[in-house]
Parts: C-alpha cells; sequence; structure tokens
C-alpha cells in the first residue's frame, strides 16, 4: 500500500471517529413528558403556544424573563421560562421550537424559533435567541 | 368564469414570458448545436457551422435573460403590483436603492440571477477555451437549460408543475380570494406587500450578486472537468480549470465575507459567522473547491492526484446544488434563522431531479474513466510538496463534509429515526459543535499552509526546511505566547491555534520576500497569509468576545444547574436602560437618550450615549453616541426588527442593538405640570438637576399698543454641569388676551411654560414638567468585538492572493504557449 493511502486512511478514520462522537452533540426532539425524565438535561420541543393562557414579560422587572404556557405534541401544556426577551410576534407563531430543559416542572429555555403563517409567505422562520 | 379585468398591464408579463421560453428554447438550442459540434471531427471551431450555430443560441440566450431581467425590473420599478413578484416583494414606500433586493428577495430572482452569471461566464468561456470549447459549452448551456425550466412554470395536469415564473399574475397566484372577482380589482390593489426589513440594507444589494457569481463561478471548473472526462484528456484542461478555479475561490470566498460583513452590521445575532444551515451552505462547496485547486496545481506539477481532482471538482459543483436545496426548499425547516419562501413539493422534486442529473452525469463519466485514468506507479515523497498538499486537501474535504452533515440533520433524521427511534435535532449549542471540530481542521490546514510552500515538489532540502521552519517557529512561539498572556487564552486548543495562525503570518511573510521576491508569484503565500490573519482574527474576535450589556436590574432566576449554567450567562445579556438614566456597561456609562423617527425612513433610530470616564480622576476620556435602529411595528407585525450600531476601533468595535422597546403607542405620560412663582436667580429643583431662573428676554416681536410678548430664560442643569436653557414665551395682545409657547428640553425630558407676570412681587409664574423617565426605556444589548477588523483584513487579504495568482495564471500564456493539445 502507498504512504498515501495509508495518511489517508487514517484520516478517514478519525474522521469517522469524530463523527460517531458527534452523535453524542446532537439533541434530540422531545416532549415535555419525556424531557422531564431527565431534568435538567437539554432537549429540544416542539410545540404550539397556548393563546389563552397568561404571557408575562415586564422589562421593568427584569428584561431577561419571559413566561408564557405551551402545548407540546403530546398535547401536555407547560409553562415556559425564556430567559431572554419577549420575541417579536410570538403571538402570531403557528409553531415553536424551544430549546431548554426541565426543571420543578417548569420548562426553561435559552432558545426560541418560531413559525409564523404570514398571509403571503408561506414558511417564514422567526427566531428569538436569548440574549 | 371569463371576466374583462381593468387597469392591467398586461404587457409586460407577456413579453417577460416571451423572454423565459426564449431563454430555454435557445439554450436547449445552443446545448444541442454545441453536443452535435463535439460529435464533428472538424478541429477547426470557425468553420464548423455546429459551433457557429451553438454560438449564436447562446448569445440569444443570454440576451433573453438580460431582456428577462429588464421587463422584471420595470414592472417593479413601476410599481406594477398586478404581478405577484412586485406586489409580493416591493410597495411604494420602497426607496430606489432597495428595487434590486427585491428581485433576490424572491425565489426567481435568484435563479435570475444564477443564470446571469451563467450567461456571462459562459460568454467568456466561448471566446477563451479554444479547442475545449464544444465540450464545456455543451455541459454549460446544458445546466441554462435546467435553470431555464426553473423559471417555466408549466403545469402538466393538476398536480405536477415545472418551475415557477416570475411573471405570474397575481390574480393567478391567489386565485380563491374573492376580490379577484371583481373586474376592477385592480383599484383595490394599492400597494405591494414590501420588502423584508431585513433585506433593506446596502449589503442586501450587492452580497447576494456577489455570493451568486461565486456560485456561478464553478460550474466553468466542473464544466471543464467533464469536458476532459470526456474525451480522456487531461493536459488541455489543467490551465483554464485552475484560472477558473482561482476566480471561484476569490468570487466565492468574497460572497461568503460580505454575508458576514450583513450579519456583523445588520443581524442581530452578534457575529460575523453563527455556523447557520445558509453560511455552511456558501462555505462548503467553498472548501472543496479550495481543495480541488490544490489538488488540480499537484496534479500540473507531477501528474499525480488526477482522480481527487476529478472528484473534488465534481462534488464542488454537486454540493452548490444540495446547498440550493437545503436552502431553498424549506426542507431545513426549523433550524434556521435565515426565513425561507418555501415553493413546496414541485421545487423540492425539481432540484432532486437536478441533482440526480448531476451526479448520474458525472460519476458516470467519473467511473467509465476511472481505470484508465492516468496514475504514477512510484510513490511521492513525504519531504515533497505533493505529499502534504494532498493530506491538506483531503483534511479539507473532511472539513467539508463533517460541516455538511451536521447541517444536513433534517435531511437525515428520518432515516435515524427509522433505526434507533430517536427524533435527532441539531446539536444545542451549534456554534460549540462546529468549532470544538473546526478549530483542529484549521490547526492542521494552517500549519500546512505556512511550511508546504518551504517544500519543493518531488524532494526537497529536509535539513534547510526545518531550520527556517526552526526559526520561525521560535519567534511564532515567543510572539503567541506575549499574546496569549496579554489576551489570556486559556484553552489549549485555542493557544495551539494561536500560534500557528501566528507561525503562518510569519511563514508565509518571509517566504513571500525573501524567497519568492516577485510580486507575480506571491499569490500563493499572499492568499495563505490571508487565511492566518483570518484564523487569527476568528480566534481574538470570537474568544475574547464580551458581552458588556450584563443586567444586573431586576430578580435572578434560580438556574443553578451545572450544564446550562453557561447558557444562563450567555443569556441574562440584555439590559433595560430608562431614558436619561445611566446604567454601568463594562468601562462605559450608557445612556438612552431619546428616540428620532423622519418622514424618509421607515426606522426609529434610538439615541445612546457611551462615556468613558478615568476611574481615579472621573475626567472624561471619550464620549459618543450610537444610533442602533428598529422598525417599530413594521407592516403587518408586532415588535421590533433591529439593526445594531458599531463604535469601530481599529482593535476593537462595540456592538449594541435595541432587543425591546416600549410599544410607542402605548407610552403614557404620568407627570402633570407644577407651578413655580420665581425672581431672578431663584431655582427649582428636578430628580436629576435643577433649572434657574436668570433672566428676561426681548421677544422678537416690538412692544406696542398694549402687545407684550416677552421670554423667560430658564437654564438647565444635571449633576454634570449645564444642560441646557429653555425660553419659554409669554404675551399679550390688545391689553386682554393672554398666550403662551411652551418650550421643551428633550435630553431631560423637561417642558416648562411661562403663563403670567407677577409685577407686584417682581417674579414670574413659570410651569414645569419633568416626563418620569420610566415612561420611556429601552431593552439593549452591547457587545465588544475585539480584533474584528483582522478577520475583514484577512479575508481580503486571502482574495487577494486568489486574483493575483489568477491573473498570473492568464498573463503567463502569453510568454509559453502550449503546443500540446
Amino acid at each position: 500500500m502507498k504512504r498515501t493511502h495509508i495518511v489517508i486512511l487514517v484520516l478517514v478514520a478519525v474522521a469517522v471517529c469524530v463523527i460517531v462522537s458527534m452523535f453524542g452533540d446532537f439533541s434530540t426532539y422531545e416532549t415535555f413528558s419525556s424531557a422531564a425524565k431527565e431534568p435538567g438535561k437539554q432537549y429540544h420541543v416542539i410545540g404550539f403556544l397556548e393563546k389563552d393562557k397568561t404571557m408575562e414579560y415586564d422589562p421593568v422587572k427584569d428584561p431577561n424573563h419571559f413566561s408564557f404556557y405551551v402545548k407540546d405534541k403530546a398535547g401536555e401544556v407547560s409553562k415556559v421560562i425564556f430567559n431572554g426577551a419577549k420575541p417579536t410576534d410570538i403571538e402570531k407563531s403557528e409553531q415553536i421550537v424551544m430549546t431548554g430543559y426541565i426543571d420543578n416542572g417548569t420548562f426553561k429555555c435559552s432558545k426560541i424559533q418560531m413559525k409564523c403563517p404570514s398571509k403571503y409567505k408561506k414558511d417564514q422562520v422567526a427566531l428569538g435567541n436569548a440574549g | 368564469m371569463n371576466t374583462q379585468y381593468v387597469g392591467e398591464h398586461l404587457g409586460p408579463g407577456q413579453l417577460g414570458h416571451f423572454f423565459v421560453i426564449l431563454f430555454f428554447v435557445a439554450a436547449l438550442f445552443s446545448t444541442f448545436s454545441y453536443f452535435r459540434a463535439t460529435q464533428s471531427t472538424q478541429q477547426d471551431n470557425l468553420s464548423n457551422p455546429w459551433i457557429r450555430l451553438a454560438r449564436t443560441g447562446f448569445v440569444i440566450h443570454a440576451m433573453a435573460i438580460i431582456g428577462i431581467f429588464g421587463t422584471l425590473y420595470y414592472i417593479i420599478a413601476n410599481h406594477l403590483f398586478e404581478y405577484n413578484y412586485a406586489w409580493e416583494h416591493s410597495s411604494r414606500a420602497l426607496p430606489m436603492k432597495y428595487l434590486l433586493s427585491c428581485f433576490w428577495e424572491g425565489q426567481q430572482g435568484s435563479f435570475m440571477l444564477w443564470a446571469f452569471w451563467h450567461s456571462i461566464l459562459g460568454l467568456i468561456v466561448m471566446f477563451t477555451s479554444k479547442q475545449l470549447e464544444s465540450r464545456v459549452m455543451t455541459i454549460i448551456s446544458m445546466v441554462q437549460v435546467i435553470l431555464a425550466t426553473m423559471l417555466l412554470g408549466f403545469y402538466f395536469g393538476d398536480h405536477i408543475k415545472i418551475g415557477s415564473t416570475p411573471f405570474l399574475l397575481l390574480r393567478d397566484a391567489m386565485q380563491n380570494a374573492p376580490v379577484f372577482q371583481q373586474a376592477n380589482y385592480m383599484s383595490f390593489i394599492k400597494d405591494g406587500n414590501g420588502l423584508n426589513p431585513l433585506l433593506q440594507n446596502y449589503w442586501m444589494v450587492i452580497h447576494p450578486p456577489v455570493l451568486f457569481l461565486g456560485f456561478a463561478s464553478t460550474l466553468i471548473p466542473f464544466s471543464y472537468t467533464i469536458a476532459a472526462l470526456w474525451k480522456g484528456e487531461y493536459q488541455t484542461w489543467i490551465r483554464d480549470t485552475r484560472i477558473w478555479s482561482l476566480f471561484s475561490g476569490a468570487a466565492l470566498g468574497t460572497g461568503i465575507m460580505m454575508g458576514g460583513a450583513w450579519a456583523y452590521e445588520s443581524l442581530t445575532f452578534g457575529g460575523y459567522w453563527a455556523w447557520d444551515p445558509v453560511e455552511n451552505a456558501s462555505l462548503v462547496p467553498w472548501i472543496i473547491g479550495v481543495a480541488a485547486l490544490h489538488t488540480l496545481i499537484i496534479f500540473k506539477a507531477t501528474k499525480r492526484a488526477l482522480p481527487t481532482t476529478l472528484l473534488l471538482y465534481i462534488l464542488t459543483y454537486f454540493f452548490v446544488w444540495y446547498s440550493t436545496f437545503l436552502t431553498r426548499t424549506g426542507v431545513l425547516g426549523n433550524t434556521s434563522v435565515h426565513a425561507f419562501t418555501g415553493e413546496g413539493k414541485s421545487l423540492y422534486w425539481h432540484l432532486i431531479v437536478v441533482m440526480g442529473i448531476v451526479l448520474l452525469l458525472s460519476f458516470g463519466l467519473l467511473i467509465a474513466r476511472w481505470k484508465k485514468l492516468p496514475r504514477m506507479q512510484v510513490e511521492e515523497a513525504t519531504n515533497s510538496r505533493e505529499f502534504w498538499m494532498f493530506i491538506g486537501s483531503v483534511v479539507l474535504l473532511l472539513s467539508a463534509l463533517q460541516i455538511s452533515i451536521s447541517t444536513s440533520i433534517p435531511v437525515w433524521s428520518p432515516l435515524a429515526k427509522w433505526i434507533s427511534g430517536k427524533e435527532i435535532a441539531p446539536p444545542v449549542d451549534p456554534i460549540h459543535h462546529y468549532n470544538s471540530i473546526q478549530v483542529w481542521v484549521a490547526i492542521i490546514i494552517g500549519l500546512l499552509s505556512a511550511a508546504v510552500l518551504y517544500l519543493k515538489f518531488k524532494t526537497s532540502d529536509t535539513s534547510l526546511f526545518w531550520k527556517r521552519i526552526a526559526v520561525l517557529s521560535s519567534i511564532a512561539l515567543v510572539v503567541s505566547i506575549a499574546i496569549g498572556v496579554l489576551e489570556k487564552i486559556n484553552v489549549i486548543q485555542y493557544a495551539i491555534l494561536l500560534f500557528v495562525s501566528v507561525f503562518a503570518i510569519f511563514a508565509n511573510l518571509y517566504y513571500a520576500f525573501s524567497i519568492q521576491k516577485k510580486i507575480k508569484k506571491m499569490g500563493a503565500a499572499i492568499s495563505h497569509l490571508g487565511l492566518a490573519l483570518t484564523l487569527l482574527g476568528v480566534l481574538l474576535s470570537s474568544f475574547k468576545k464580551e458581552v458588556i450589556s450584563f443586567n444586573t436590574l431586576g430578580v435572578t432566576m434560580d438556574f443553578g444547574k451545572k450544564t446550562a449554567a453557561e447558557n444562563v450567562k450567555e443569556s441574562r445579556e440584555n439590559v433595560l436602560l430608562f431614558r436619561n438614566t445611566p446604567v454601568i456597561m463594562g468601562d462605559y456609562l450608557v445612556s438612552y437618550e431619546g428616540d428620532s423617527t423622519s418622514p424618509s425612513d421607515p426606522r426609529t433610530f434610538f439615541k445612546v450615549q457611551y462615556e468613558r470616564r478615568d476611574s481615579a480622576t472621573g475626567q472624561l476620556k471619550e464620549s459618543f453616541t450610537l444610533y442602533p435602529d428598529a422598525f417599530v411595528n413594521p407592516k403587518g407585525q408586532e415588535g421590533l426588527i433591529a439593526n445594531p450600531s458599531s463604535r469601530h476601533y481599529l482593535h476593537k468595535d462595540i456592538f449594541t442593538f435595541v432587543t425591546q422597546v416600549l410599544d410607542p403607542t402605548k407610552k403614557t405620560d404620568t407627570t402633570a405640570y407644577k407651578s413655580y412663582t420665581l425672581k431672578k436667580g431663584d431655582s427649582v429643583f428636578l430628580a436629576n438637576g435643577f433649572v434657574v431662573f436668570t433672566d428676561f428676554e426681548d421677544a422678537v416681536y416690538a412692544q406696542e399698543n398694549g402687545n407684550i410678548s416677552v421670554k423667560a430664560k430658564l437654564n438647565v442643569f444635571d449633576l454634570k454641569g449645564k444642560a441646557g436653557e429653555m425660553k419659554p414665551m409669554y404675551s399679550i395682545e390688545n391689553n386682554r388676551e393672554q398666550f403662551f409657547k411652551e418650550d421643551t428640553l428633550k435630553s431631560m425630558g423637561l417642558y416648562a411654560r411661562f403663563v403670567r407676570i407677577l409685577p407686584d412681587q417682581n417674579a414670574v409664574e413659570i410651569q414645569i414638567k419633568q416626563t418620569n423617565p420610566k415612561d420611556d426605556y429601552i431593552v439593549l444589548k452591547a457587545l465588544l468585538f475585539p480584533f474584528i477588523n483582522v478577520v475583514w483584513l484577512g479575508i481580503i487579504v486571502m482574495v487577494a492572493g486568489f486574483i493575483l495568482s489568477m491573473l498570473n495564471r492568464i498573463t503567463q500564456k502569453e510568454k509559453q504557449p502550449k503546443g500540446i493539445s
């Protein structure tokens, strides 16, 4: 075998190891109840804003505290606390993807992504990043 | 129902449709003729009738594309909202300079831009590619046919739609809307939907054309590659491919940088690079293209690495289409900050078919020729340039594949779910995910990019090599330790990267100026120097990025978790600023001093004052004002879309943007006027200062016939000194009617009225109101980016290196024309 072939094999082996180890980095989509099995571990949860329940954001009190309620895909409703400013247009969101973890029964998230049904744009993605 | 509609301008649309069909037919004709020309044995281009026909076809197709552009521009510029494209992407209020951005916002406009660049580059290839013309141009024309199908908008039956035309009428786009039942519907459609505020930025006028030029330019090396495989000729192909490959590296590199600059200047994710799928999509082809360029150089010098080179060029082009697929079909859905206009199923399948054609054609040819590709039987020496260059190219390819695999999670997650039952989501912290892997790639590539230049092709003087490397790395070690200590870089892989990039800077400078000397030949060293500078800039700016707007107000949430602790720190970065109430941020005292709007601009500007004082003496060292702005309650939305504003220094930037404002419709005035009786020299105390009534001032009007008009001069002081003055006016006309004109001092939120003169007390009555600063506030975030300019400088130097190499290769030909065919 040629030297270059050996080197390529080694590099590819390293790359395969890196890619396999990458899977540890990847998160999974969960529901509130499945995320609650491991409190403190970060997951992605997809859900829908509960528009009838209260949304709280008072920047005068704390500009990094926004709380609202979300119904996940399994139908469970949970309180969500986002530690950032209230994202624009969340009232109109069709679907919300949140990154965070369960703590004492509430879902604390640091990242929100929303899909908004714009009348004219079919898939408009807006994002609220903590901070 | 056949309604005769009133007030429509159907002419431009019909002309546009004609151009689209002409584009398609002419490209098809050109492809066919070029293909016939390849079959002919005649070598002389001009006497070959097929070539002449094909060229005519190609020129006509290029003119048709310009025609499409012109027609669509006419429609947008004249606000013909009966056309869906104009209605969806523009509005009457849109400033002229953003009309071009309307093109790029839509799907069809981007395909059009892409086809436009193909046609321009194709025309250049047509006149420069000599005996390769027929084969190269067959491929280019064929791709143009494919792009033309994207714009056709033909229906086959009810469900199969091929492409979508930019000349679609609004009433056809929304057939079910009741307004179109009326013949005079045009009189109801007064204005368009408007351009996404995020795109109303000068970067969005110039960034997409450059980026698409970069994407389009990858077609040329690909076409040459296919042309080479076609006839199995691997010598004639090198020169032009190398030049186009260098061009492509420069164009796509510039496009990516402009994207970063746009993100930095007008988006609020706080940086120039976020490993967002859209950014990755343009980076991946660039990386593979650079790898291909390097293996091509190996092939030119040593006749090795041909199969890899061919493969890399094919992959470069394939990834351009794959990127289009990722970013245009909405398949990434939830994972990107970018808004996607989903064209739905038809585009999805269309792009899959295109990718299939590209793969089938190129890999089919490659496999057919694989056995017969010329290869060297002897092994290369480990002290040769080609050996390490080759390794570098493989590392680049693997790096691109890693980025692509992670970006494509939504594409392959259904498969993973089928295997493991888990629904894979993107990493919780994507930036950390990519950085932790790609930092090692950066270290290897940085090291190779500098050291490899000191090696020669085939074999090198090893002792000279090590001597030079030893000297250079000891200098680099000293310098990088100094920087590392100064900047407190305390993570091992970043410390290594710091050393590598400093080493690469020195090594490339030394190589360029002491060994190569001739500026013409410095291309490689300069672009490698640019890479090293970029790496250093990225390292310093992101490692030492500092949020200075830490929130110290309000309640603290219990985020006691260890794993999320970093996130909490990251996310408590918004600070509330009441008007005129300074807050300490880092070294600065920051205060919000009010907002302003202008009738010609839909944005609201927020005046934010930064002051830095000497901590010991309290002396003012510097003071500046930033005006971060935002679209407050833009059309059809609540809330705001913010643009940052930065204070630029040579070595750092202070980056500020508004994350929340008080809804202007909900602003209230909670205070009332209070009356004060004042003699000259009396003062009134305020919450944050005082007002002194100093004197009267005669008004401009003369005193006659019992008409008195007089002003009171009020000096206003805040804690720092005089803040301004107010001159409210009081007047009496005809001894009877009283008037007063109030004066304001906005920076203090002060209002004053002069309501009466009290001659018996030798005093005046003044009413003063100070708005409660809590009635007006903004929430903002401020970041400190050190050494961001090093990033920009690095990329510019790198692109300059590409261009220099390209010019060198173009001019070289005149000196030594090649006789081989």
